[in-house]
Formats: structure tokens, sequence, C-alpha cells
């Protein structure tokens, strides 16, 4: 077992490693991001997931409901760090993920991956603490500014593979006639499918009726994903069954764009992100900062935020960007979202939030996000075996979409929503500072 | 079997002697002014008191900006509803009884107006008050401004120092314009005689801030009953009407909620009236029942951030920090209200503006 692989090993029970391999493997981070474009390209099936906030054990419960890396691929969008009581298992265990499986996860920065706002929101605290000085922070600072800015998913295909419902089980959706592709599939607390919806219903699709409404994640569900029906990460893993059906449509889903935050009115084009210095702390405004900052929200064109940084952005806005780079769709994160997840705008956009009872104390449930691959483009193996990805055929794939030349259509998108890992499960001493409310 | 912890009811905390609960209790006194302190040095809130009630011992965490945030809303919505009592056209002397005020400094900073004609009175557990009067007593400045408020023009008064006499035993203080009693709010029910120094005649302003609500239901309602007949029944000649203020939380049925109910459980906090008044439209109807029935009205903070805060406050507030807690702010401050009522008379030969309650009525008011 190497040494990377033991500090994997060690992360993952939520101990910290020693401050000299911190700063060996945050070395060896750099070398790889540094390589990597402002807007990472990705191949589909890739599972998308949101901020994560240094909520360790509820990082643990993603990767059980979304499969492990390096098996299902990974992308997160970014806010890794702050709040939670363990960013720095958090963000050392992904970024150790990163240097071991480089092409199987990857790392967009979030606006709290900078060094003003770790001050004030808890991580730089946290190392203080776990190490007695700064250094540790200071390393995974250095890192922050080579994450990229975004990333690009290509080659996803136009349907889920739709989860076998069990016996008596009905999805709470609309009748899916059996030979109807299933553009959106949400998979429940407890594994349960709770929505499966067809491209022909897509014109109905709005946040309210997507959102999982009446979640029951307050009754007595049981633990989160224990009568998991869907395989996790059948969207991402590669493992798809679905690819040997012959009568499968070759439609693609278009290609998806990433962001932690959204769209800047400085940048009109993909291509504009990708011509941006980002080795940098985020500044305080300009293109860089709003990619971080900004969030959709129902006006026309743009608007202050109230955040204090980055803009907010209209239907219109979206729309627009997308036609204009041939995206299908924009994923991004932080926004806190109770349902986990939320498609606004006519599913042109969609906040995807993986910090379930956010801070120990908002109650929310979390998502990710699995975008198959286009079935037409998979290379067929038996099963069980691991399916290796047709690279090659993808980008050239994406390329004739960049294009224009290919028909319009969004992603098969499938929702895992998850709640947080039982507190008993955390390990959490009774010392620990509780979350603040006004007494 | 292993039971959820999960959403673990407050019963299943650990069983805690009733000392043990009061003490508790009397805890959150401490760790709101920690966190009023931190306002005050973020520049959210400007009072040069709350600093001196801190023990050398406490912690002087920063807080999170939205929990700077909410510490401003809470302290400004409370000044305004003060204000506005305070500073009706009306000429004679008002009166503040504050219950649990622990270490608020409301009354030190409303002192620094030596024109102002008012009595203050502040309830609550001994262990508390004898706190309170012991930074009294090491700070000088807190205990000059008790003696120099109201005795301006008094010349008998002048010479007599100190102003106030302490009965360190008891946790008691008394001067001729302030009161620390040391008084178990559970005691207070009708029937129950006015503590010395409160005057039944004057218009009085009651004022609760996560007080009440750690009560059970019973004896919540019982206070409320114990003011508006102590102070609702006086002769129609004297007195001008009573009213109270509360700020605590609400809406505990939502999954906020309930993660806050846990949560606070855990730290053997129980928030005993919430199911009772879990909404505005409830606490107003607590209002009208209990006797506060001339007027009324409730808000949650989120409301009062929105609506009673002028833009040119809002945007200072904006400057002080970075708010990266959009949406859990808004879900915060949705589970905490402003709630007032208040009872008066006309009086048959006075005139109507002179009721010191009227403006009350002109606060921007949440419909649903």
């Amino acid at each position: 077992m190497s040494d990377l692989d033991r500090a994997i090993e060690q992360l993952r029970q939520c101990r910290p490693i020693p401050e000299l391999q911190v700063r060996e493997i945050c070395f060896k981070a750099r070398e790889i991001l540094i390589e990597e474009a402002n807007v990472q390209i990705v191949d589909a099936p890739v599972t998308i997931c949101g901020d994560i906030h240094g909520q360790f054990h509820d990082l643990m419960e993603l990767f059980r409901v979304g499969g492990d890396c390096p098996d299902t691929n990974y992308l997160f969008m970014g806010d890794f760090v702050d709040r939670g009581f363990y960013s720095l298992e958090s963000f050392l265990l992904l970024l150790c993920l990163k240097v071991r499986y480089p092409d199987r996860i990857t790392l967009i920065r979030g606006n709290h991956e900078s060094r003003q706002i770790t001050t004030v929101y808890g991580f730089y605290d946290e190392c203080i603490r776990k190490y007695g000085s700064a250094n540790v922070w200071r390393y995974c600072c250095d890192v922050f500014d080579y994450l990229a800015l975004g990333a690009l998913v290509i080659g996803a295909g136009s349907s889920v593979q739709p989860t076998r419902l069990a016996d008596g089980e009905d999805a709470e959706t609309k009748v899916r006639e059996a030979e109807d592709e299933v553009e959106i599939e949400v998979i429940g607390l407890g594994g349960v499918v709770t929505r499966q919806m067809s491209r022909r219903d897509a014109g109905m699709i709005n946040s309210t009726n997507l959102t999982p409404s009446a979640l029951p994640h307050l009754s007595s569900s049981g633990p989160a994903g224990a009568l998991l029906t869907g395989v996790p990460g059948t969207g991402a893993s590669g493992n798809s069954r679905g690819v040997a059906n012959a009568n499968t449509p070759t439609n693609t889903g278009g290609a998806v764009l990433c962001v932690h935050g959204g769209l800047s009115p400085l940048i009109d084009s993909v291509d504009k992100i990708r011509l941006l210095d980002r080795k940098q702390e985020v500044p305080h405004d300009g293109a860089m900062c709003d990619l971080l900052w900004s969030d959709p929200e129902e006006i026309d064109g743009w608007g202050l935020s109230p955040r204090g940084a980055g803009f907010l952005f209209g239907a219109d806005i979206v729309k627009q960007f997308n036609h204009l780079n041939n995206l299908t769709l924009i994923a991004r994160a932080h926004q806190l979202v109770m349902e986990g997840f939320k498609e606004m705008f006519d599913s042109s956009i969609v906040t995807v939030w993986s910090a379930p009872n956010y801070c120990y104390r908002c109650g929310n449930v979390a998502a990710i996000l699995e975008l198959g691959e286009d079935n037409s483009n998979a290379v067929l193996r038996s099963g069980g075996e691991e399916v290796l990805f047709n690279r090659e055929n993808t980008r050239r794939l994406a390329s004739t979409y960049m294009g224009g030349s290919m028909k319009r259509g969004g992603p098969g998108r499938r929702y895992r929503v998850f709640e947080a890992a039982a507190q008993d499960s955390r390990g959490m001493p009774s010392k620990k500072p509780m979350p603040y409310y006004f007494l | 079997m292993a039971i959820p912890t999960r959403f673990a009811t407050p019963s299943m905390a650990a069983p805690a002697s009733s000392a043990e609960k009061d003490r508790t209790v009397q805890q959150t006194d401490m760790d709101a002014l920690v966190s009023r302190c931190s306002a005050i040095q973020t520049g959210y809130l400007t009072d040069p008191y709350a600093e001196m009630f801190l023990d050398v011992a406490t912690p002087r965490d920063r807080r999170y900006p939205l929990i700077n945030r909410g510490t401003y809303i809470r302290t400004t919505a409370i000044d305004q509803i003060v204000e506005s009592f305070l500073s009706r056209p009306f000429q004679g002397k008002k009166q503040i009884i504050s219950l649990g005020a622990g270490s608020d400094t409301r009354f030190f900073r409303l002192a620094a107006d030596e024109s102002l004609r008012l009595l203050y009175h502040e309830f609550d557990f001994p262990q508390v008050t004898s706190r309170k009067i012991a930074a009294i007593q090491r700070h000088k400045e807190l205990a000059a401004i008790i003696s120099e408020f109201g005795q301006v023009g008094s010349p008998e008064n002048t010479t007599s120092a100190p102003g106030f006499q302490v009965d360190t035993r008891a946790g008691s203080l008394r001067s001729p314009c302030y009161y620390i009693h040391p008084i178990d709010l559970r005691t207070l029910k009708p029937g129950v005689s006015l503590p010395a120094g409160i005057d039944s005649a004057l218009p009085t302003l009651f004022i609760s801030e996560c007080c009440l609500i750690y009560l059970s239901p019973n004896e919540a309602d019982d206070i409320f009953r114990w003011i508006t007949s102590s102070f609702g029944q006086a002769s129609e000649s004297t007195s001008n009407g009573v009213g109270i203020v509360l700020y605590e939380p609400i809406g505990g049925d939502d999954s906020f909620g309930k993660v806050m109910i846990r949560n606070l459980s855990q730290r053997g906090i129980v928030l005993r009236t919430l199911q009772r008044y879990s909404t505005l439209e409830r606490q107003r109807e607590r209002m009208k029942v209990l006797g506060f029935n001339t007027g009324m009205g409730a808000c949650d903070v989120n409301f009062i951030h929105d609506e009673w805060i002028d833009s040119k406050e809002k945007e200072r507030i904006d400057r002080l920090e970075l708010l990266d807690e959009r949406e859990e702010w808004v879900l915060l401050a949705k589970h905490y209200c402003i709630a007032w009522g208040w009872v008066e008379r006309h009086a048959a030969s006075g005139p109507v503006d002179n009721l010191p309650f009227q403006n009350w009525s002109r606060f921007p008011l949440q419909r649903f």
C-alpha cells in the first residue's frame, strides 16, 4: 500500500494526516491542477456534487449513495471547506483522491476556497486547532488558487436508464409509457424511485414539480439508502446496465457547464472563461469572482447580489448563454436548497446542494446529479466487467455538437436525494460547539 | 435497538435536575451577551456597556455574520418599539419592565438621554441579578449612570452618593429610577402583588427577549394575566395602559424547526411555549386572548429586516461583512419573531393623541 493509499485510508476514518504529508500532497495536487484548463472537459458518465462544507460524515454518506471513487466518476463544484467541523479531512480526502485518480474526480473552485472567506467561516480556525499553526491552511489555500473555475461535461446521454421499480412500488410520477425515454429520474430517501419523467413531459417541468415533494426525511424512513434499489452510480460508474439495448435512441444530451456560482455580465462565452488568469486569490469583483458568487433569480437581466459579491441573473440571461454556447444545461451549487436540488428557468439551470442538514441546523436534504453516458457511444461489455469509455469518440461527438449541427435536448438526469448521516455515526464529541441560535 | 438520534425528542435529553435546568436557562444570557459583543465589535451595534458585563473568563467569540445580523435586527426592532413608546408627546413619566433581563444594557443606553423621565425595572433569577450587580459595582461608569439618571433638577439628591442601594445577598438593586429585582418569573401569577418600586399608575411596557419561551405554557400565560390584571385594572384617570413586546422563536413544525428543537434540547434548552405559539397568527391570538387586546402585531425577523430597517441602514450593515449565508439567513430569520400587544383606555377627558401605544399601530405589518 502506497503512502497515498494509506493517507486516503486514514482520512476516510476522519483522521488528519501529518503536516509534512499534507505539504507533499498539496504539492502533487498543484502539479496536476496546473495542467487543467479553467474549464475542464469531463466526459459523461459523471456524478455532479454541490457544496460539502466540511460535513465529512455526510460526504461519506454521499459516496455510499453515489458509489465510491474511482468506481464513480465525480465532479465536485466547490465549497469543500468552512462551516462544518471537518473541513480539513473533507478537503484533504478529496484532494488525495484527485492525486490518486486524477481522471476520475474533478474539483472546481467555490467561493469558500479563498483565503479571505476561510478566515471568517472556520477553515482557518480549524487548521490552527488541529495543527497548532497556519501552515496547513496555507498549503491548502495555495491549492485553491489552482482549482479550475468550471467544467464542461460532454457526451451525456439524453435519457437515463430507468431504475426498475420494486414490486408494488409506485413512483410519484406521470404515467410513463413503456417506450418513453426517461429524461429525469429522482431517487428519494431510502433509494426509492420517487419520480420518472419522460421527455414528452419536459415542457411541464418546473422547479415546483421537480423538487421531490413531501419528502419523508422527517418520518421514520430508516437509514438513508438502506433500501437502495438503484445501483449507486449507475449513471456514472460506467457500469451502465442499459448499454446493450440495441433499440436505445442515439440522441446526445448536449454539453453541460458546471460552475460553482453562476454567470457573469463580463462573460458571454465559455471561451471567455478560458482566457481568465485564474491562479490567484478570488478577487472581490470581476469575471472570476462572479463565476464563484452569482445566483440565478426570478428577474429580467442582471441584478445586484445581496451577498455583496457576484450578481443575480435571470432566465433570459441563462437561455441566451446556453443558446450561444450550445449548452443544454448549467449545473451550479452555492445556494442551499431544502430539497437538495432545484431546476429553474425551464430546466436550463439546476442548483445541486450536497450538504444535508447544512450547518447541522437547516434540516434540508441533499442531492447529487448523475449524468449518464450517451448510449450510442458506450463500449458494450458484458455485465460486471468495467466499461472503458471511448474518450476519443466522445470528444469527436462533442465537437460536432459544439458546432451546433446536432439536435438539441437536455441530458438525462438522475437525482439521488440523501439525508444527513445519523448523528451517532459522527462520533461528534458533546463538547463540540453546537450550531448557534438566538438565545 | 438503536434509537435514531437524528430526531430525538426533547424528552430523550439526559435527565437534569430542576436546578440544572434553571442554570442552563440562565446561561443562555451569557450566550446572548457574547453574540451582542460580537455584533458590537463588528460594527452592527453601538453599545459601550455590553462588554462590561462580560466575565473575564468568557471567551469573546466572534459570531458568524448571520448571527451578528440577527442580533442586530432583534436589538434594533425592540429599540424601535421602545422608542415609539417613549417618544410620544405624552409628557408624564413612563415605566419599562424587562422580564429575564439578564445582562441587557438597554437601561444604560436609554439613560444617556437625561431628559427622559423613565422608571426602569429588571426581573431575573437571583444568580443572574447578582452577577449583573457585581459588574455594576466593578465599573464606575455604570454606577455613575444609575446614580445620575433622573437626578437632574433634583438638588436635594446631588450630594447623596451613591444614588442607589444594593443588597448583595438578595441580588437586588434600587435607585429612584432603576431597579433590579431578583425574581423567579414562575412565581408571577394573577393575585401576586407588584414588587416594590413598580408604579401601576404609569404607562408601562414589558419586554421579554427569549425569556418566556423557557417557561411552561401555563406559567407564561399566567405572567400575561398577571400583567394585564395588575395594570389593566388601574383607575382610568391614572393608567394609560400597558403593553408587551416579545422576541422569541416560532415555527417548530418544519424541518428547520425540528432540528432547532433537537439541537437545543441536546444542550438542555427546551423551548416550552414554542408549540402553543408557533406561528405569527398564534402570537397575535395570544395577545388578544390574554388581555393585550387594544392592538397587537407579530412579524418574523426576516420581514423586519426587509421592512423595518431603512435602506440606508441596510446598506451600512450589508457593507460590514460578506453575508455568504443568504438562504440560511432567511431560513433562520423566519423562525424568530417580534410580537407585541397593548391595552389602553381612552381617558374620557384626555386628548386621544396622548395614548402612549398609539404609534405602535404604525409599524409595517406582516400579512401572513
